[in-house]
């Protein structure tokens, strides 16, 4: 089964008869009708949250693809948008294309866009589009291409991908969710967080605890005092998170610390970070 | 300049002299005449707007609006910046408004007053239909006469058409000079068009209008705004006169000296002034909602008990800032953090 097909399986398992019926009809048309399709969904297709059956389809489809918080609508779209690369259009037309969708997009058609950027035709094409999605305030685009996505993974630059991973932490929003995270960490990214904390610290805010998973493999020395600074905190949060560095750290000088606040570091957990894998609002409503 | 000062200016209070006296202990406080209503703001150009507004806004109970596309205080230059128009509309503005738990919708036109460039003009219609069609386009808006110039009606009369075929309802502006007859001169067109007039919102109305747009079929929308169009006070009046079927009103504040709370505040003044909580209702909420939910892009649902049952903004659960709702910050308070 190709992507498409995969995707229309997949459609099958919530869509209603009627809804099905109209994406087969839509299917079968030429580029341009699909566009049109793209912007009727809505109009056809419930916008229903996607069940766990559908939901456990996705990373089969493709590696590290996460469809958590889709609703029905959206998905309807992207395999729309997964069969415009079957028509028979010249690598401009298809670019031209897509790119006309991007620039005259509503909201949720552009969430549904970013959605679908790891199933588009000449991925590296996609490129300013994605970087752009990062740059976005509208939460929902952030999320689009940050969230469940293989694309960053797979197709950004270091320099991008410390973007997305910092952008993410500045917009409050719980990092795990990133698809790659551990796999695309790197010093720089390490360093600047280190620095961001800091910068934090002096406005009297913080980072949120799991943040300091990525510390991890690059800890030093000069690191270190950061770390018992979160011992002291005052959450049990940040002192899980020291407990947790301090555990899976391979630096020496970590097992003495570890050593000498045994008794005030908390019991590592058997999920490690998972107790962490929240938001953590610093900017809390009032 | 005041030669007789018992000659009531029509802005001035017209009620009883106990009444002027609630009124002006009130003022301060007419959040407490409405409290539990909901309003719907069928005109309100948010783009010019700023984020304490929409925080007025959802504290005073409206949860849903529709900003028409408009003209900028100046002339647009290019096709782009039409479509960057358009597609703000459909995309940032929809999200702004989303932190703030308002639904908002829109409608989308050629302006009166930039029809009058015709080569621009030719452009924007051609891609007016790509954003009729989206989620939550409600109408084709606003259109209509300004200077009422032939280009004006040359493209009055395109959008109609366009609005026919794709179903939309329609929103009139009607012009500020000459506006009895711009008034009569849009109603008769758009019957000429074959528009069922009930598909039709007559925007901007007065009491020299609101008749014959009534006795035609079409809605009758009030804009209250200082000086130039409606003060609320008459508008209480009109609906004594007229009841409220086929009624609607909406501040159309803008970048103009204008008033975003304007239908809160005409709900208020309703209560102080005897009319029927109902009735209130019908003006401030429900006709606007049954005239555009026509376009069947309108779900009560979607806002009613507030947005976090828009099921497509429910993300992740935890979409705080840039995300979901957006952080009060207390306007008094002397220290920022």
């Amino acid at each position: 089964m190709n992507i498409s097909e995969s995707l229309f399986q997949a459609l099958s398992t919530q869509c209603q008869p009627k809804e099905l019926d109209w994406l087969k009809e839509k299917s079968a048309k030429d580029t341009n009708s699909l566009s049109l399709s793209f912007v009727m969904v809505p109009r056809f297709i419930e916008k229903q949250e996607l069940e766990n059956e559908v939901l456990s389809q996705a990373a089969s489809i493709l590696p590290d693809w996460n469809w958590n918080g889709w609703t029905l609508d959206r998905l309807a779209r992207v395999y729309l948008l997964s069969l415009c690369q079957e028509r028979e259009l010249s690598r401009e037309e298809y670019i031209k294309k897509i790119n006309l969708l991007f620039d005259t997009a509503e909201l949720n058609e552009s969430v549904a866009l970013y959605s679908a950027i790891p199933v588009f035709a000449y991925p590296e094409a996609w490129m300013n589009r994605a970087t752009d999605a990062v740059r976005s305030n509208v939460g929902l685009i952030f999320d689009a291409i940050a969230f469940g996505n293989p694309y960053p993974k797979q197709y950004f630059s270091e320099l991008a991908w410390n973007q997305l991973v910092l952008k993410c932490i500045f917009n409050d929003k719980p990092i795990h969710q990133i698809e790659g995270l551990a796999e695309r960490n790197n010093e720089a990214l390490v360093q600047t967080l280190v620095d961001f904390a800091h910068e934090r610290w002096a406005a009297n805010r913080r980072v949120p605890s799991q943040v300091w998973r990525l510390i991890v493999p690059y800890l030093n020395q000069k690191i270190l005092p950061d770390i018992e600074k979160l011992i002291h905190s005052d959450l049990a949060s940040d002192r899980l998170a020291a407990a947790l560095v301090l555990a899976q750290s391979t630096l020496p000088e970590a097992k003495k610390l570890a050593e000498k606040y045994k008794n005030e570091l908390p019991v590592v957990p058997n999920d490690a970070w998972g107790a962490l894998e929240k938001p953590e609002p610093i900017y809390q409503p009032a | 300049m005041c030669k007789n000062p018992h000659q009531s200016n029509p802005s001035h209070f017209q009620g009883s002299a106990e009444e002027a006296m609630t009124a002006s202990t009130v003022e301060e406080t007419f959040e407490q005449y409405i409290k539990g209503m909901k309003f719907f703001d069928p005109h309100v150009h948010m783009t010019a707007r700023t984020t304490d507004d929409y925080q007025a806004l959802a504290d005073a109970g409206v949860v849903a609006i529709i900003e028409p596309a408009f003209w900028l205080g100046q002339p647009r230059t290019g096709l782009s910046s039409f479509k960057d128009y358009f597609a703000t509309l459909v995309g940032w503005e929809r999200f702004r408004s989303s932190q703030f738990g308002i639904k908002h919708y829109c409608t989308i036109g050629l302006n009166s007053r930039e029809a009058n460039n015709e080569a621009l003009a030719e452009e924007v219609m051609e891609i007016l239909p790509l954003f009729l069609q989206k989620e939550g386009v409600v109408g084709v808006g606003e259109i209509g006469f300004d200077d009422q110039t032939a280009l004006e009606e040359k493209y009055y009369r395109a959008q109609l058409e366009l609005a026919k075929e794709m179903g939309l309802p329609v929103q009139v502006h009607t012009p500020h000079r000459d506006k009895k007859k711009g008034t009569e001169r849009s109603m008769a067109i758009a019957l000429e068009h074959g528009l069922d007039p009930h598909m039709v919102i007559i925007d901007h109305n007065n009491e020299e209008t609101v008749k014959s747009v009534l006795d035609q079929g079409f809605y009758a929308a009030f804009t209250i705004y200082p000086f130039t169009k409606m003060g609320n006070e008459r508008m209480v009046e009109i609906v004594k006169q007229y009841g409220p079927s086929m009624i609607m009103i909406n501040s159309a504040a803008d970048w103009g000296i204008s008033d975003p709370l304007a239908i809160p505040k005409t709900a208020a003044l309703m209560k102080m002034k005897g009319i029927s909580d109902e009735d209130i209702r019908l003006v401030t909420y429900q006709n606007a909602l049954d005239a555009f939910a026509q376009s069947g892009q309108i779900k009560e649902s979607d806002f009613i008990h507030g947005m976090e049952i828009d099921q497509s903004l429910k993300f992740n659960g935890n979409t705080v800032l840039r995300g979901g709702q957006a952080p009060r910050v207390n306007k008094n308070s002397l220290i920022i953090r």
